[in-house]
């Protein structure tokens, strides 16, 4: 956890890669706001649309890294915004659950972010995708076990 | 398998920014990529002609599509797809446009992400299934909740497009609070002479069923097709026989609290719920009756001048009718004032909700209209205190909209009555909104005899009655003053109606924060409720005042008529859940987690059942079914596992 507050080693070539769960309605929108707003935001993130954060499974973020991924992200509408009621809740508690797993496999906590962003929050998107591959720069590539 | 992957070039907005020449390439490669094709603008007609045309001579099993976001138009896409006979669902779209090429600097890493977004398309796509768009047979009828202007004006409405109401009203007249009033805001209309032909026109149509005096006991189905048990409670009078002359009235011997007058004055055991009120037949009050105590009283069956007319063998009643659409219009009601010792509410002296001074001021209310305190004295002075329980976090909230206008009104029907009378306003905040709202308010700053008096909190005012009076004390730039109110009247908030709270559970919809019906946007859909098929009209949903509640009376009847059009298939939408009975277990976890109460369970087999028709594809049960029996249409595991991988290889 420490190596979260080294700097950024300028010479430092490691491109991490991130995949981002995002919920149709609210982040998904977030993450086209951007897109028409044209910032330019690092280029390592893998938006997966899913119609609800409800439905982001724990065994995805589980594939996301056993696939390569250094990072994961979970967009879901902010509370009471949810076009299903409720999901963005179940997803807090489902990451919340998923934090203590990965915490046994030593996996970091940064490395599996919620966030909520809105239809109309695509600064946010940009600014949590960018802190998100600061974040993973600092703490390095996954490792993984040998046998994959 | 053999995919097609078309790229659109959007003009420059896309080929200038990725080098799709190099994509392509990559993209030629991957397993089962059979082809590629570009086109500049494939959202234009040219653009679908073409994509349309090559579709049908390639025939391929799966379609990639890279352009923009599919929330712009995987729609079109779809139908162009389905136009040339390959199942709309096959087809996936990559969102190269919003979510690469203008956020992307790097021309080389926007190559390598627009072919990581291809590769778990296609990847994704080969597992994608052929789906329907099912449709079902819907009943075209309408239960209409609450008989109240919103109710009213929904089941006219309906009635005028030939559809078939049911009006279901707790009390024994239809009307809802306005009838009580005998001038409305903001022109001083009288409220029974403006909603009785409405009354009548419901009562006289035939395509309208009212029940009075009944509640909604049981609803079970769902949208197009629900089935609802109606108790109504016996009325002891046969509306159909009686002439509502009112002969059986004076006879009776019984006098108890008229609950129509707020308790003001009295009434027999067999009365009528308010002069005039509609359908226009009194009903026996079987717990007052001296009947109820083993007595053969039967004064009012002697006095009545029709043969049958008072039946003391009426019985409850379970009706049962089958509807396609349900809309809620139960009403508000006002905040216990009694919450507030300060202000002296219900302790028998001159202190009043404002529908108390209602009927107060009403011709048919208890006083016949005439101003009078309690102890039969015209009043000198009245004070009249804004926001009672509104705007206040410690009570409510929001602000309740309509009391402002109303106590003008109160303040110029009682300079009308009695013009030498002083009035107080005490407020919190002056709201009166709207073209026509500000008369009456402008009419009582004019006022010679009413004073505008700003408090900060409502603890800051004590009121204590006095002999003929009540003193109010209040303060004023840190001073404490006083005044003599020989009528204190409260303007409490508007909160929901009693059984909101037993009817949203019924019905499976939420109530919002402050317990109203909760709508499914609060901009765009005010009149529809998160559960489909049931719809919200007036008060129940929002304080409102009678405009408000005639205008969602009639969206609701428009939602109504645009979702259920008769004779009109309803369509399934196929990104529904869907259980995998094999693999079932029957924790009835997904059940839980369901936001639309959309799944149900097979006792026979012991098994989740998802309701297409209320499912709204969420997928919140599928990530929550601990067997991976719950299956997401268009969401399934394997086909994100497989976008995952692809995404990342």
């Amino acid at each position: 956890m420490t190596q979260q507050h080294q700097p950024i080693d300028r010479n430092n070539t490691f491109e991490p890669k991130i995949v981002g769960f995002l919920c149709n309605w609210c982040s998904y929108a977030g993450a086209d706001k951007a897109g028409l707003a044209q910032v330019p935001y690092p280029p390592n993130v893998r938006v997966i649309k899913v119609m609800c954060s409800g439905r982001i499974d724990p065994q995805f973020v589980l594939q996301a890294y056993k696939n390569g991924a250094d990072g994961v992200l979970i967009l879901g509408c902010h509370f009471g915004d949810c076009h299903y009621k409720q999901g963005n809740f179940r997803a807090t508690q489902r990451h919340r659950m998923l934090l203590r797993l990965l915490k046994q496999h030593g996996i970091e906590e940064p490395r599996c972010r919620l966030d909520y962003v809105a239809a109309s929050e695509g600064e946010k998107f940009v600014k949590v995708v960018t802190q998100m591959t600061e974040t993973l720069k600092r703490l390095g590539p996954l490792r993984r076990r040998a046998s994959k | 398998m053999k995919i097609g992957v078309y790229f659109c070039k959007c003009g420059t907005n896309i080929a200038e920014k990725i080098d799709l020449e190099r994509v392509e390439k990559e993209v030629r490669v991957l397993p089962n990529v059979a082809y590629c094709k570009s086109c500049e603008y494939l959202c234009s007609e040219e653009g679908k002609t073409f994509l349309e045309r090559d579709l049908k001579g390639e025939m391929p099993d799966r379609v990639v599509i890279s352009a923009c976001s599919p929330r712009d138009y995987e729609r079109t896409f779809r139908e162009c797809v389905a136009a040339a006979t390959i199942n709309p669902y096959l087809m996936q779209m990559v969102n190269v446009r919003e979510q690469v090429a203008w956020v992307t600097a790097d021309p080389e890493q926007a190559a390598q992400k627009t072919v990581d977004y291809i590769r778990g398309a296609a990847r994704r796509v080969s597992l994608q299934v052929p789906l329907e768009e099912k449709e079902i047979e819907i009943c075209p009828d309408v239960l209409v909740v609450g008989a109240g202007p919103a109710g009213l004006k929904a089941a006219m409405a309906l009635a005028d497009s030939g559809r078939k109401v049911i009006l279901v009203e707790k009390t024994p007249v239809v009307g809802g609070l306005p009838v009580r009033y005998e001038d409305l805001f903001p022109n001083l209309e009288c409220g029974p002479c403006m909603l009785e032909p409405v009354e009548a026109e419901i009562l006289e149509s035939k395509l309208i069923e009212i029940l009075t005096l009944s509640e909604v006991a049981e609803v079970v189905g769902y949208c197009g097709n629900f089935t609802v048990k109606i108790r109504q409670t016996p009325r002891f009078v046969d509306m159909g026989k009686c002439i509502g002359c009112g002969e059986c009235v004076n006879p009776c011997p019984i006098s108890t609290p008229n609950e129509f007058n707020c308790r003001l004055d009295q009434r027999k055991a067999v009365a009528f719920a308010l002069k005039g009120g509609l359908p226009n037949a009194p009903f026996i009050d079987m717990k007052s009756c001296l009947r109820s105590t083993g007595e053969n009283c039967a004064l009012c069956e002697t006095a009545c001048p029709v043969e049958g007319a008072v039946n003391f063998d009426d019985l409850e009643k379970i009706l049962e009718r089958n509807v396609g659409a349900i809309i809620v219009a139960v009403g508000s009601s006002l905040y216990d004032c009694t919450v507030f010792p300060n202000l002296a509410y219900g302790n028998g002296g001159d202190v009043y909700t404002s529908l108390e001074f209602e009927r107060l001021l009403s011709a048919s209310g208890p006083t016949g209209g005439t101003l009078l305190t309690r102890a039969g004295m015209p009043p000198r002075s009245v004070a009249i205190l804004h926001c009672v329980g509104s705007l206040d976090e410690r009570h409510n909230s929001y602000c309740s909209g309509v009391c402002c206008q109303y106590a003008f009104k109160f303040n110029q029907l009682v300079h009308h009555k009695l013009p030498e009378v002083k009035i107080f306003h005490f407020y919190r905040e002056l709201v009166t909104p709207g073209k026509e709202e500000c008369g009456l308010f402008a009419r009582a700053v004019a006022h010679p005899h009413a004073q505008f008096i700003r408090y900060g909190s409502l603890a800051e005012l004590k009121v204590q009655a006095a002999q003929d009076t009540n003193l109010l004390r209040y303060q004023d730039g840190g001073a404490e003053c006083e005044i003599d109110a020989d009528m204190v009247v409260l303007c409490p908030a508007i909160v929901p109606s009693e059984g909101s709270k037993r009817l949203a559970a019924m019905l499976e919809t939420n109530l919002d924060k402050f317990g109203f019906f909760e709508e499914l946007h609060s901009r765009l859909d005010s009149g529809q409720s998160k559960m489909k098929g049931i719809f919200l009209a007036g008060a129940c949903q929002s304080p409102k005042d009678i405009q408000g509640s005639m205008n969602q009376g009639m969206a609701a009847a428009g939602y109504v008529l645009s979702q259920l059009a008769a004779g009109k298939k309803l369509k399934i939408e196929p990104i529904t859940a869907q259980v995998r009975e094999d693999a079932c277990s029957g924790c009835q976890i997904c059940r839980s987690v369901c936001p639309y109460k959309a799944i149900g369970f097979d006792l026979d087999h012991k098994v989740s059942v998802v309701n297409a028709l209320l499912c709204h594809g969420c997928g919140t049960c599928v990530a929550a079914c601990p067997s991976g029996a719950m299956n997401g249409n268009h969401f399934t595991h394997d086909q994100i596992f497989a976008e995952i991988e692809g995404v990342l290889q």
